[in-house]
This record gives C-alpha cells, sequence and structure tokens, in this order.
C-alpha cells in the first residue's frame, strides 16, 4: 500500500505530469480526446451487446456485427486508456483516495472480465447459436451485465468530480 | 419486461446528474453561507481541474487553521489575468468565497485579493454560484 502511495507521489512529480496538471488548455484538450474515446468504446461495445439481446441490427449476423466493431472498440480503447493514464497521472496522489475513481477502475475490471469470459465461453459457440431467434441465457447475461458496468463505468467517472 | 427495468434504471440515474453537472457550485458549497478569510498562503497548487490555496487563518479562538480554497484552472485564471507566479507563499490573501457543504476547512473562492491589490473573480466557469457569468 506505501508502495503504491509512493508510485502515486513519483508519478504525479513528473515533469509531464505536473505540464499537463498546469496547462492552460492542454488539460480540457485531453479531457475531451478521453470522452470521445470513451464514447467510441462504450458505443461500439453497446452495439454489441444489444445485438445479442436482440433489440438492434437484427438482420446483420452477430458475427459480422462484433467483427466490424471490435477494432473500433480497440482503437478507442487505446487511445481511452493513453488519455486516462495522462490525467491520473496529473492529479494521481488526489485520485489514489477518492472512492469514485476507486470505484471506477473496479468496474473497469469487471467490464473486461465480463468481457474475456463471454469469448472464451458462449462466443466460441457462436456458430452453433447465431442463428436462432434468442441467444443462449449465457449469452444474455453477459450482455446486459456489460451494458450495466459500461453505464456504471460513466457514472462513477463523471463524480470523481464531486468527492474529495 | 424485466429488461426494461434493468435498462430504465441508469436512465433514472443519469436524469439526476445533469442537475448536479452543470452547478458544481451548488453540490459542494453553500451560497448561503459566505465567508471572508485572510491569511498567509502556506500551500499552492496551480492545477486542473481546479487550483487551490492553502491559507493559515487565526480562528476566533486564536488558535490557526489550515483552509483550503479551491478556485478556477489555470486557463480560467489565466484568462483573468493572474499568472502562476503571481502570489508565492507566504503572501498574504483576501479570500471572499462560501463554506463547503460537508463542513470541511475548504471554501469555494469567487473573490481574491492578491498581495498587489488586484482582485480577480476566482469562481470556475459555469458552475453556477454567486457571480457566475460564465465568460471564463
Amino acid at each position: 500500500m506505501n508502495l503504491l502511495v509512493d508510485f502515486c507521489q513519483w508519478l504525479n512529480d513528473l515533469p509531464p505530469s505536473q505540464t499537463l496538471a498546469e496547462s492552460e488548455w492542454a488539460f480540457p484538450i485531453v479531457e475531451s480526446v478521453h470522452v470521445l474515446a470513451l464514447g467510441l468504446v462504450a458505443g461500439t461495445v453497446a452495439l454489441v451487446d444489444l445485438r445479442v439481446l436482440g433489440l438492434a441490427l437484427g438482420d446483420i449476423r452477430l458475427t459480422a456485427v462484433a467483427r466490424r466493431l471490435l477494432p473500433l472498440t480497440w482503437g478507442g480503447f487505446a487511445v481511452m486508456a493513453l488519455t486516462g493514464g495522462a490525467l491520473f497521472a496529473s492529479e494521481a496522489v488526489k485520485l489514489s483516495h477518492n472512492p469514485l475513481f476507486l470505484l471506477k477502475l473496479v468496474l473497469l475490471l469487471l467490464a473486461g472480465l465480463n468481457a474475456w469470459v463471454f469469448h472464451a465461453t458462449v462466443y466460441r459457440r457462436v456458430a452453433v447459436w447465431e442463428q436462432a431467434p434468442v441467444a443462449p441465457a449465457q449469452a444474455r447475461v453477459a450482455a446486459i451485465t456489460s451494458l450495466a458496468t459500461w453505464t456504471a463505468i460513466i457514472i462513477a467517472g463523471r463524480f470523481i468530480a464531486y468527492v474529495h | 419486461m424485466k429488461l426494461a427495468h434493468l435498462m430504465a434504471l441508469p436512465l433514472a440515474l443519469l436524469t439526476v446528474a445533469p442537475a448536479l453537472a452543470h452547478h458544481s457550485f451548488s453540490a459542494e458549497f453553500d451560497g448561503k453561507k459566505p465567508v471572508r478569510l485572510v491569511g498567509k498562503i502556506s500551500k499552492i497548487e496551480w492545477t486542473n481541474p481546479h487550483s487551490y490555496f492553502y491559507l493559515e487563518v487565526a480562528g476566533r479562538d486564536g488558535k490557526t487553521a489550515t483552509w483550503a480554497c479551491e478556485s478556477g484552472g489555470p486557463g480560467a485564471l489565466s484568462r483573468r489575468g493572474w499568472k502562476k507566479g503571481d502570489v508565492k507563499i507566504g503572501d498574504t490573501l483576501i479570500v471572499d468565497g462560501y463554506l463547503a457543504k460537508d463542513g470541511a476547512h475548504l471554501i469555494d473562492a469567487r473573490r481574491l485579493k492578491l498581495p498587489d491589490g488586484r482582485q480577480i473573480y476566482g469562481g470556475t466557469p459555469g458552475d453556477g454560484g454567486p457571480g457566475d457569468n460564465a465568460n471564463g
């Protein structure tokens, strides 16, 4: 735990972190790019989830939807992680004891874990069920979990600004 | 039906959020509790998204306490003519602001009187607090 605190302090004190923290324009611009990238990630993830649930893109095969959107999800994720990392570095010490920020990290982990389990299990047999009118229960649970988790990530992220 | 309920919950939460998001002043500070702090600066955080100036303030009981004065970020303050080096540790600031709702030693600094006599608006642009005209 002490190591973690030291790490946050070290990260916070790095010259680029300080430059971003004290900048007039860079911080809000990086923040905006972070939100745009988040929109791309949550948006494409939601489309796949809604397709699994049979609520959107019903006339396109799930595998086709996933194949086309996944590169956008990963691209958005890379930009989101990069800008998020930079923003974190600029206020690492404050954020390290912000409960909403920690909650957001846990939720991100949960979203990743949920997606990984989905792809490693039920999605492996997608060829068997993608033509069926209703997706298997496990796939639907994963889709609902994903939608709920990303919604919670966005709410937790926004509320970081309102706690100390 | 179950799914509709599940999806309605986050939507309901989101309709609550904007009320706070557009008025970060009232989310944390009490507009009915104005306060004036006078003290020497012990720490300066010229940082995004808010700057903080820590003052050593003598209370009515004679004890000195550290108070945090929250104000706009570097961009907002710079556009009002206040540059990073304009105040230093040990300088005396006179700050008019509003107390935090949670009782912490924290105020939202609306007007700051610098050592050189300049008075600068300290609010965060668009926070909806007293004196906010969202002009950055």
